[in-house]
């Protein structure tokens, strides 16, 4: 692999770790922002012929600029397919044709749960959040989930106010006794200070790299939970040359991912 | 027979209050001619239903018009949360509403089931999460937990659902209500097909032969139909394949002025209470931001071959 000495952003990253985890002819089920960066870096470098879906009812959509939601006009002319939502929700992901789902949570806990209803207590929330949309579907179906999240005491909680979407719920075994499809669930944690990724056995997450930049000491510092540390724990691959180029020069002309160190990815 | 009126007419004829209503859209052709007039006439104690619902169903919520709301999602998408949903779980301004929590593939499942004319539906999401600990107004009804009869295993039902009435827009309709819509769908075909009654809004009216050109497109048929409407620059601030774009810019002003309850009062009063129609909206806002910027918004051509049906 070329090493990269240009400059990047946080952000950016954390697109080309999400990008790694997507193999060619997988089909991958994005939202916006950089999930959809992530697969996109996949296409233009390792995985040619994965396939992006939006929930909204697109596949292998071809827009011209960065897609601002799931509905977004661009994403109608060029796509292969138009449909609806339960083309995708249905007929392909609960079918089980779906491999990779992207998933960002306002509270991720250590088995990989992520809450986007509220914070706080449900009747009365502190904070009242979206709700699921497709987050609980794709976290519970799609064959791998990578979650994004900010790495923080805030962010990462050791049990989150409420589970939206399953991760492993609350251990070993529970995602099979409920019925959940077999070799389903979360596969890694992309945090702005590192990758997290889950021991099948325990349903833990567990550290496995550190970003440039941050250091074992200070991610165990800011999670909430005593987090294992994998025994190979290695700094995280900085972007290539090859994926700052397709980024730059083709997916993020205008740099917007830089909208994320203003939300904290730095 | 033709159905074609106003919205005005349309509303006060075929919407009541306390009505269970499906409204259409996805970023996409929200109806947002129906629903200023829906406030307008102030159609109130509704229960709303729509797989991720946005700055449409935040409006109503703001308003007061809205009792209960089964729903998966709420957002101003990149503006971020709804502010008058928020304001009313959170403060109970100007009341609280009742949510009953789903999902985006078990909404659109159980409205399926009700077009389909089924009971209920299995699902394979939501278990193992506290949207199964949460239950609002549908109580025990809001699901249940089987083992399959096939095979045993645990086994997710959730109910079918019919609203009263459908409201939708679209690219084109016929006099007769055969309503053709193309792009991004979402949950609005099987959505008006639950329901009892659709009222179809649409970009223009077109005649029953050209609907005969390409009747693949049709996704409700004249029969459940209604009312048809035509309007227009109907589903701005959102937007209609081949019409027009999103309106981002105006989305960030219902954001800044969703932001406190005086603002949203004056966002309404100057967008839906002083102005009588969709036509008096467009003159507005052509008037407020200029035509320049009316006429950016404005789709562009792209045509695919012309679709044969001949033989």
């Amino acid at each position: 692999m070329t090493k990269n000495s240009n400059k990047y952003i946080k952000p950016e990253l954390m697109a080309c770790c999400g990008a790694r985890e997507i193999k060619d002819n997988n089909v991958v089920i994005v939202g916006t922002g950089f999930p959809a960066m992530s697969a996109n870096i996949a296409k233009h470098t390792h995985a040619p012929n994965c396939i992006l879906m939006q929930e909204s009812g697109v596949v292998d959509a071809r827009p011209k600029r960065p897609a601002l939601s799931v509905g977004d006009p661009c994403l109608n002319p060029g796509s292969a397919m138009v449909g609806n939502l339960l083309d995708i929700m249905g007929m392909f992901l609960q079918a089980g044709w779906v491999d990779i789902g992207f998933l960002s949570g306002s509270q991720v806990d250590k088995f990989g749960n992520i809450n986007t209803t509220c914070i706080g207590n449900y009747e009365n929330p502190k904070s009242r959040l979206p709700g699921s949309g497709g987050a609980n579907p794709i976290g519970s179906l799609a064959k791998k989930t990578l979650i994004i999240a900010l790495h923080d005491k805030k962010h990462l909680a050791e049990k989150v106010d409420f589970i939206t979407t399953p991760g492993y719920i609350d251990g070993p075994g529970a995602r099979e006794r409920w019925g959940l499809p077999v070799d389903t669930g979360p596969e890694c944690i992309i945090t702005n200070k590192a990758v997290l990724k889950f021991d099948k056995e325990t349903g833990e997450a567990f550290l496995e790299s550190y970003h440039p930049g941050s250091s074992v000491d200070e991610i165990l510092e800011n999670t909430p939970w005593k987090l294992k540390v994998s025994s190979d724990v290695h700094e995280t691959e900085p972007p290539t040359g090859e994926e700052l180029r397709v980024l730059h020069e083709i997916l993020d002309p205008h740099h917007m991912i830089a909208i994320y160190e203003k939300r904290g990815y730095i | 027979m033709s159905k074609v009126m106003s919205t005005k007419e349309a509303i006060s004829k075929h919407v009541n209050s306390g009505d269970f209503l499906f409204i259409g859209g996805y970023i996409c052709r929200p109806p947002f001619a129906a629903i200023h007039e829906i406030i307008r006439q102030h159609k109130d104690n509704l229960t709303i239903t729509r797989s991720n619902a946005a700055d449409d169903f935040d409006m109503l919520i703001g308003a007061g018009l809205v009792k209960r709301f089964i729903g998966t999602f709420l957002s101003l998408g990149i503006y971020g949360l709804g502010r008058c949903y928020r304001r009313s779980l959170e403060k109970g301004i100007p009341h609280k509403i009742e949510v009953e929590e789903y999902t985006n593939l078990s909404l659109p499942m159980m409205l399926m089931a009700g077009a389909m004319g089924m009971p209920f539906v299995p699902v394979k999401d939501m278990v193992g999460t506290d949207l199964l600990n949460v239950k609002s107004f549908m109580g025990e009804n809001k699901y249940k937990m089987i083992d399959s009869p096939f095979d045993g295993k645990p086994t997710l039902l959730v109910p079918a659902l019919k609203p009263d009435v459908a409201i939708i827009h679209v690219q084109q309709a016929d006099e007769e209500g055969n309503a053709q819509m193309w792009g991004i769908g979402g949950d609005c075909r099987v959505g008006a097909n639950a329901a009892g009654k659709v009222i179809v809004s649409c970009e223009r009216i077109v005649g029953r032969d050209i609907t005969g050109k390409d009747p693949s497109r049709t996704i409700v048929p004249s029969f459940k139909v209604v009312a048809v409407t035509e309007e227009p620059f109907g589903a701005h601030p959102g937007y209609t394949p081949g019409f027009y774009d999103v309106d981002f810019g105006f989305g960030y002003q219902y954001q800044q002025a969703s932001n406190s309850i005086e603002g949203l009062d004056n966002f309404l009063k100057e967008w839906v209470f002083d102005l009588q129609d969709r036509k008096a909206y467009t003159q507005h806002y052509i008037k407020k931001f200029g035509y320049e910027m009316f006429r950016k918004l404005q789709a562009g051509f792209d045509y695919s071959y012309p679709v044969s049906y001949a033989y």
